[in-house]
């Protein structure tokens, strides 16, 4: 049997996904490496997914401690982990999840790495870091075919973005051929249909007030979900603060968003008095609601399980998770 | 989280009903969001198939109690909580409306409609809200219930599982899922409990084979020799030669002479134990790793050779039993189910699968994925949050649809609540239904196990006459037991009936009207279930609902967040957002195919 054949232990454990995604698919997660970068409440949940998926292997780089506050929300921690190092304090649980994945536990800092570190990898997963490293990442992924994906949780909300470069995939579509006769229908076959999708560089999709040199790389969207400048606006905060909005904060917190919020409709030139967004959408950005970290991490799990098998249409190339309606669409920004 | 709501979940008793794919992330979301008093309910055991997305679950956990491992793996990282496990059905009488009435809150993860039916029924009668919950694939929804704000799980009629005619399988097969049903039927007749409706020789009653004007004469085969097929494979002592030259070459050729069949149809082409053993195009290549056994369609050579070495080890198997039962994950039954459709397959010239293609179809497996259980997991505890603040308003349905290019969502709330069916026979105010069935051939016994259990879900119900004010079902023991060979007329139960039925677990009184009723063409149902009355005229123009075809329909599958994959194709009237989810082309409609023949 060669390397890269499932056994029979993987095709019984794997046998309800492989029935979905097909047994090509799952050997492809097989030979997946996948870098996770910071794995808190919205990390721990992207892990669980893509452990259960099979990949080959999971590393983990996360140079933070467990606080309190911390291990209350992340189910891969336990009540003697405060005060460890949160990287390896996660393992236990993570491998107990999968024991066919290699996992390794890295406690540097994400900005300390040599960006040869980021070469090695078959996609990279990041959550709660700043713009400047996310470009950074983007630019050795881009330049050695790794994929890229991040995403963060502020209470309610939630995004995604993806950088897959140029992305080919290929879906099973269903269709009906032959005779239809009455009582018997139609027999049904399944066509592989391809299809690419070309990412724009993070660059052209994170273009912030200050970054001018990209600001011509701005076009203008009339319909643009406006969901997509609130997620702006929160990444600035981290750039600008070093740190998430806080309750302990609330009020000077929500103040710097609003003036965040207006600098970036002056830079996209959205006309702030035609904004269908709540005048008090901010209050609902404070810590991590559970249950979103749960919706979002499946979404990203999702779409690394896409970018690693070519199977799948995937989202192209930001995702937004509404707040209040509880909507999740996608955004095509800076194409 | 504001402090109200953070109060609501720290005082809230919670319900969760199944703890597999779905369970286990409502679960885990519960406990890291500071819900403090949880109870779970799941009556099923640990499979390794499971583990690939309920995560509570570890390979050392295998055999053991969903419900009370799922307790010890939360507690494991939070032992600050109360939580209580009933390793149990949910439909059992221990869980009356007293028990319901204890929770704020019910979350449903469950894998079969029955049990959705009755805890919808028993979150109505306790007047607990509850979320309703379930994935397929990449697919998945989350709506809530609520007495008098909501529509209930039972006010759009479900379209019923899809079932085929019996003279489709033993006559004329179009469909590999023909084949595979058909095996599975034959399976039984050599080993498995005897069913009458499980015949797998030609069926000489169907209409179509009829010649008009001339009834038919033939004795000397099909139905006649139905009930000794078991004693003659005994006599014969399961040689599989024999058995090949029946089902395979004997029968087709009595197909054959109903030639009515044939003639908008390609004629099958008998097939004998010699030329099937040795026939042409089959290389000796063997290879023995999983993907080939598994995923490769196997030769007619191959099919001919495990049917032939399974029959020999299920007869040993059957040694001193009375009969098997049918399970996909035992390797010979399996084997033998599909070296059988392929046999069969090949002699109707309809497509062959592999093993794993006919696993699917014959298990009947829904493919589940960690992801989709995952983010509808996040989104009833959201919609959970929204309740326990009784801010029902804002908790419109929810759906996950797989990412197509035609669409850009992949998380669809509708608008607005949907509001209950003023007729819906469960939770309007006075429910009423029609029922049509033949009462000059249906026991009562049939009637309360197919109408009143099967089709209209009740647990355990009594049934009055009106008019007579007579008892003729009783859930109490011994009552009226007397009735159950009777035919419905025979105890008065003619066309113009009215009965009054009543579950007292589900707290459920429905009003029956008896409709005489006979099936005129041969894929007619048996009976039919009509809970709209203006519904009658259009529902008859289109040859009825299939409520009570030939097949058996058995719609539970082995997995836990099933969803009755048909209601996400349902096209609901006022909300054009699904419609946009549809794109033209509708690929969704791969969906059904997984249509559900009984395990
Ligand atoms: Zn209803």
């Amino acid at each position: 049997m060669s390397e890269n054949q499932l056994s029979a232990v993987e095709t019984e454990l794997y046998d309800r996904q492989i029935r979905l995604w097909g047994i090509e698919s799952q050997e492809k997660l097989r030979a997946a490496n996948v870098l996770l970068i910071n794995i808190r409440a919205l990390g721990s949940e992207i892990a669980k997914n893509i452990l259960l998926s099979g990949i080959n292997s999971l590393t983990i780089l996360d140079d933070g401690i467990v606080t309190e506050e911390e291990q209350e929300k992340n189910f891969l921690l336990s009540k003697d982990s405060k005060g460890k190092k949160i990287a390896e304090e996660v393992l236990l649980k993570a491998q107990a999840l999968n024991p066919l994945v290699k996992i390794k536990a890295d406690t540097d800092s994400p900005a300390s790495k040599d960006p040869s570190y980021f070469k090695e990898f078959t996609i990279i997963v990041a959550t709660c870091i700043k713009t400047d490293l996310l470009l950074k990442i983007d630019k050795v992924c881009r330049a050695n075919n790794v994929k890229f994906i991040f995403g963060d949780v502020f209470g309610t909300f939630a995004y995604s973005v993806s950088d897959f470069q140029d992305h080919e995939y290929h879906e099973d579509q269903v269709q009906l051929a032959g005779k239809k006769r009455t009582h018997e229908g139609a027999e049904k076959t399944t066509v592989k249909v391809q299809g690419v999708v070309n990412y724009p560089e993070l660059k052209k999709v994170l273009i912030l007030p200050n970054t001018k040199q990209n600001a011509d790389c701005i076009k203008k969207s009339k319909r643009r979900n406006e969901l997509f400048f609130i997620m702006l606006s929160l990444i600035e905060f981290r750039n600008k603060k070093s740190r998430n909005p806080s309750l302990e904060s609330k009020e000077n917190d929500i103040k710097t968003l609003q003036d965040i919020k207006k600098d970036i409709f002056q830079l996209y030139q959205v006309d702030e008095t035609k904004s269908k967004l709540d005048a008090d959408i901010f209050e609902i950005v404070f810590g991590e609601a559970i249950p979103v970290c749960a919706v979002l991490g499946g979404v990203i799990a999702q779409e690394v399980i896409k970018a690693v098998s070519g199977k799948e249409v995937p989202i192209n190339n930001v995702f937004l998770f509404d707040p209040i309606t509880y909507d999740g669409k996608e955004e095509t920004v800076g194409v | 989280m504001n402090v109200p709501l953070k109060e609501a979940v720290a005082t809230s008793k919670v319900l969760v009903v199944g703890s597999g794919g779905i369970g286990c992330e409502v679960l885990k979301n519960l406990a890291l969001s500071g819900f403090k008093d949880i109870e779970i309910i799941d009556l099923d055991t640990i499979d390794v198939s499971n583990l690939n997305r309920q995560f509570l679950f570890r390979k050392e956990h295998v055999g053991k109690p969903k419900a009370v491992v799922a307790r010890e793996s939360i507690l494991s990282y939070n032992p600050d909580i109360n939580i209580k496990a009933y390793h149990d059905s949910i439909t059992s009488q221990d869980y009356g409306l007293n028990f319901f009435k204890r929770f704020n809150i019910v979350l449903n993860a469950l894998d079969n409609r029955a049990a959705r039916n009755h805890v919808n029924r028993m979150c109505l009668a306790a007047d607990v809200p509850l979320i309703e919950s379930g994935t397929s694939g990449y697919s998945g929804q989350v709506e809530l219930i609520k007495k008098g704000v909501t529509q209930c799980y039972e006010c759009q009629p479900k379209p019923p599982q899809k079932t085929f005619p019996g003279c489709t399988i033993r006559n004329t097969p179009s469909e590999p899922v023909h084949c595979i049903v058909w095996a599975k039927h034959l399976f039984n007749q050599l080993f498995g409990e005897d069913d009458p409706d499980q015949d797998v020789s030609p069926d000489t009653e169907d209409p179509e084979a009829k010649i008009e004007g001339q009834e038919h004469t033939e004795t000397e085969s099909g139905n006649i020799k139905r009930a000794s097929t078991r004693q003659w494979t005994q006599e014969i002592k399961y040689d599989p030669a024999q058995l090949f030259n029946k089902f395979f070459k004997n029968d087709i050729e009595y197909l054959l002479k109903m030639e009515n069949l044939w003639k908008t149809r390609k004629p099958p082409v008998p097939l004998t134990w010699e030329q099937a053993a040795s026939h042409e195009g089959d290389t000796a290549e063997e290879e023995n790793n999983v993907k080939s056994q598994d995923m490769k369609v196997w030769s007619l050579s191959k099919c001919t050779k495990i049917f032939a070495d399974t029959v020999g080890v299920l007869k040993e198997e059957l040694a001193g039993k009375t009969f098997l039962v049918w399970d996909k994950d035992d390797k010979p039954a399996m084997d033998f189910v599909t070296a059988c459709a392929n046999i069969r397959a090949h002699i109707f010239t309809i497509s062959t699968k592999s093993r794993f293609e006919i696993k699917s179809i014959a298990g009947n497996i829904i493919p589940a994925i960690a992801t989709a259980n995952a983010m509808i997991a996040g989104l009833v505890v959201l919609h959970a949050f929204r309740v326990l603040l009784q801010d029902y308003q804002k908790c419109p349905s929810i759906y996950l649809r797989q990412k197509s290019i035609h669409s850009k969502f992949v998380l669809a709330a509708d608008k607005q609540i949907e509001q209950a069916n003023p007729k819906c026979y469960v939770c309007s105010p006075q429910p009423f239904v029609n029922v049509f069935v033949n009462t000059q051939t249906m026991t009562v016994k049939e009637f309360e196990t197919e109408l009143l259990k099967k089709s209209l879900n009740m647990v355990a119900p009594d049934a009055i006459l009106d008019g007579k004010g007579m008892v003729v079902i009783s859930s109490e023991e011994g009552e009226t037991e007397v009735n159950n060979d009777k035919k419905l007329n025979e105890i008065g139960i003619v066309d113009g009936s009215i009965l009054k039925c009543d579950d007292f677990l589900q707290n459920y009184e429905l009003t029956v009207a008896i409709n005489h009723y006979e099936p005129q063409e041969k894929d007619d149902p048996l009976y039919k279930v009509v809970a709209n009355p203006d519904e009658l005229k259009a529902k008859e123009s289109i040859n009825g609902e299939k409520n009570g075809s030939e097949e058996k329909k058995e719609e539970e599958s082995d997995e836990d967040d099933l969803m009755i994959v048909n209601e996400l194709e349902d096209p609901q009237e006022g909300s054009s957002k699904r419609r946009k989810l549809n794109p033209p082309e509708d690929k969704d409609a791969e969906d059904d195919d997984l249509c559900v023949v009984e395990s």
